[in-house]
């Protein structure tokens, strides 16, 4: 048996329409868009997301491409980003769940794991992505480095430094850019 | 049976969390147990691995090189319990099949009933009407489409039947399982039923195959569900076995639960051995280690391989993908492609001087085989014509 490679797999994925049976073409709303078997996922996704939402958090699709989210975080109480609204991109690969989704921060955070670009350091978001992960479970993580900021993989080493160095001086500093960019 | 049916029987069929796949979030189809004992779906497990080295379990990260065969247990307890859901599975991931072009095996309740011990007798009422095996037809399209036209007949044995303990026997004692393992080619035993050998592999008293991964963990969505659907029988199983193990403690199976593949050391992708993107047909080793043994004679897309062991052992199973293999196809000896035509397989076609940068990265990093630097006076060459040809005519051979 041969498998193929990611290229041609997502060529494959890509191709698919909804299939007579599913529950995607059966719902409320009659999709003419293709629904593969990512699309599918991604939609089951979005109900379970929209009926248990994880507090905090909200996501859902831009527009009419399932693949391209855009979610937001609120930052939460007892740290320097409290009361901050941070919004990100996310962006599913066409293998997905497979290959993990791409997260962006739109807004800026004083913050050793997200760079000046918006990209996140999150070992789940690369290595350790496992298909039975969520973007619940994603936003959880995201929160998570709110909280408690991991200095040890930074992407922004002077973040890192200060933090580790004199923690009230980096909490300052992160509680002015959340007035300044989140407010 | 029009799509109202469909809809009005999803409702009234709940399915119970334990039975979504964690990766496509939909009831299991065709599921495969791992030997950590979590279950996920034929073509989630197989999408989820990695075909360069070591695949983990979505779930526990259990890692695993085989790619195990299909409970058939599980499905038929699943088509029996949720017939409505699960022929709606059926014809999604036959849609998504057919546009792929690979299918995965046809499941008939004969390969069910094997497994069930011929002396108890069990009356088998899915059956009717005659099915194929693996074997059989000669054309995967066609038996698809017979597969369809069974569909209605199915659809109504299925929601007849009541699920039975004989639909969940141990093969080894021939009882209800109790604490059921999976092994790697799908049969179900109890856990107190296994043995392992000293220093040799598990061996499936049924189909004669070994089980790779050490010790198999109880499958506990299993478990759990025949606990809940004979509580009663379940119950005297209990009881039965652990009165069995209090008179012999010493032979309490975990205990000889030995760390996984211990002969297995952690392999580069890139060392001589390993055929990145290809499994073994028969054992589900997945990539191949070692030889390679490839099938001329068929023809599906998916090609059929042996590794070495399987091809040694002239192994009749069919292939994972419904290919039509038969013994008398011929075989040929398949050595590891070059490192060039790995990175093309993997990575797709890039130009050659991105390439030689991955060759000259992995190659400073030490984990590069023997065959590395030979291969780097080769990139010169690459660009000549002759040789791209024949790198192409290679790889149709292999994907053919």
């Amino acid at each position: 048996m041969t498998k193929p490679a990611a290229g041609s797999l997502a060529g494959m994925l890509t191709m698919t329409k909804p299939s007579a049976g599913s529950l995607a073409s059966r719902s409320t709303w009659v999709s003419t868009t293709s629904v593969s078997s990512s699309g599918k996922r991604i939609q089951r996704e979005m109900v379970e997301l929209n009926l248990d939402p994880p507090p905090g958090c909200c996501a859902g699709p831009k527009g009419d491409n399932l693949y391209n989210w855009v979610a937001t975080i609120i930052g939460p109480p007892g740290t320097p980003y409290q009361g901050g609204i941070y919004f990100l991109d996310i962006t599913f690969p066409c293998d997905y769940p497979f290959q993990p989704p791409k997260v962006v921060f739109k807004t800026r955070i004083y913050h050793c794991n997200v760079d000046s670009a918006g990209n996140v350091s999150l070992e789940i978001l690369k290595d350790s992505w496992s298909p039975a992960l969520t973007i619940t479970k994603v936003l959880q993580a995201l929160q998570s480095i709110f909280t408690k900021p991991d200095p040890y993989n930074p992407l922004v080493p002077g973040i890192a430094h200060l933090y580790l160095q004199d923690e009230a001086k980096h909490a300052e500093l992160a509680a002015e850019w959340t007035l300044r960019f989140a407010k | 049976m029009d799509d109202n049916q469909i809809s009005l029987g999803v409702e009234q069929e709940e399915i119970p969390d334990s039975f979504i796949c964690c990766v496509c979030l939909d009831l299991l189809y065709k599921p495969i147990v791992l030997s950590c004992g979590h279950v996920s779906c034929f073509w989630c497990v197989h999408r989820s691995m990695s075909s360069l080295g070591q695949s983990q379990c979505p779930l526990c990260r259990h890692e695993y090189n085989h790619f195990p065969t299909i409970c058939q247990m599980l499905h038929f307890l699943l088509l029996k319990k949720y017939p409505v859901a699960y022929k709606r599975r059926e014809l999604q991931i036959l849609e998504e099949e057919k546009r792929s072009g690979c299918f995965s095996p046809l499941l008939d309740a004969h390969g069910c009933s094997s497994q069930a011990s011929q002396d108890l007798h069990i009356q088998n009422n899915g059956t009717a009407g005659p099915k194929q095996t693996h074997g059989g037809d000669y054309d995967g399209i066609g038996n698809v489409a017979d597969e369809e036209k069974n569909f209605p007949l199915n659809m109504d044995s299925g929601s007849g039947d009541r699920i039975s303990v004989a639909d969940a026997i141990c093969a080894a004692c021939k009882q209800l399982s109790f604490h059921p393992v999976v092994l790697n080619c799908g049969h179900v035993y109890c856990e107190s039923c296994i043995v392992k050998p000293d220093e040799q592999m598990l061996r499936c008293v049924v189909c004669q195959s070994s089980h790779p991964s050490g010790f198999p963990k109880i499958c506990l969505v299993l478990g759990h569900f025949l606990e809940e659907q004979f509580p009663k029988e379940y119950a005297l199983r209990r009881a039965a076995v652990q009165l069995k193990q209090a008179d012999s403690k010493h032979e309490n199976p975990n205990a000889c639960a030995t760390k996984a593949d211990t002969q297995r050391k952690k392999l580069s992708p890139w060392s001589d051995q390993v055929h990145i993107r290809f499994g073994c047909d028969s054992c589900g080793m997945f990539p191949i280690i070692g030889d390679r043994y490839n099938c001329l004679d068929c023809f599906e897309k998916k090609g059929f391989d042996l590794c070495s062991h399987c091809y040694n052992t002239n192994s009749k199973l069919p292939g994972r993908f419904n290919q039509q293999h038969t013994p008398e196809h011929r075989f040929k000896l398949v050595r590891k492609d070059s490192i060039r035509n790995q990175l093309k397989l993997v990575i797709g076609d890039i130009d050659d001087i991105s390439l030689a940068l991955i060759i000259a990265s992995i190659s400073s990093e030490g984990t590069i085989s023997p065959d590395a630097p030979e291969d780097a006076e080769n990139r010169s060459a690459a660009h000549a014509p002759s040789t791209s040809s024949g790198d192409e005519q290679d790889e149709s051979l292999t994907s053919d």
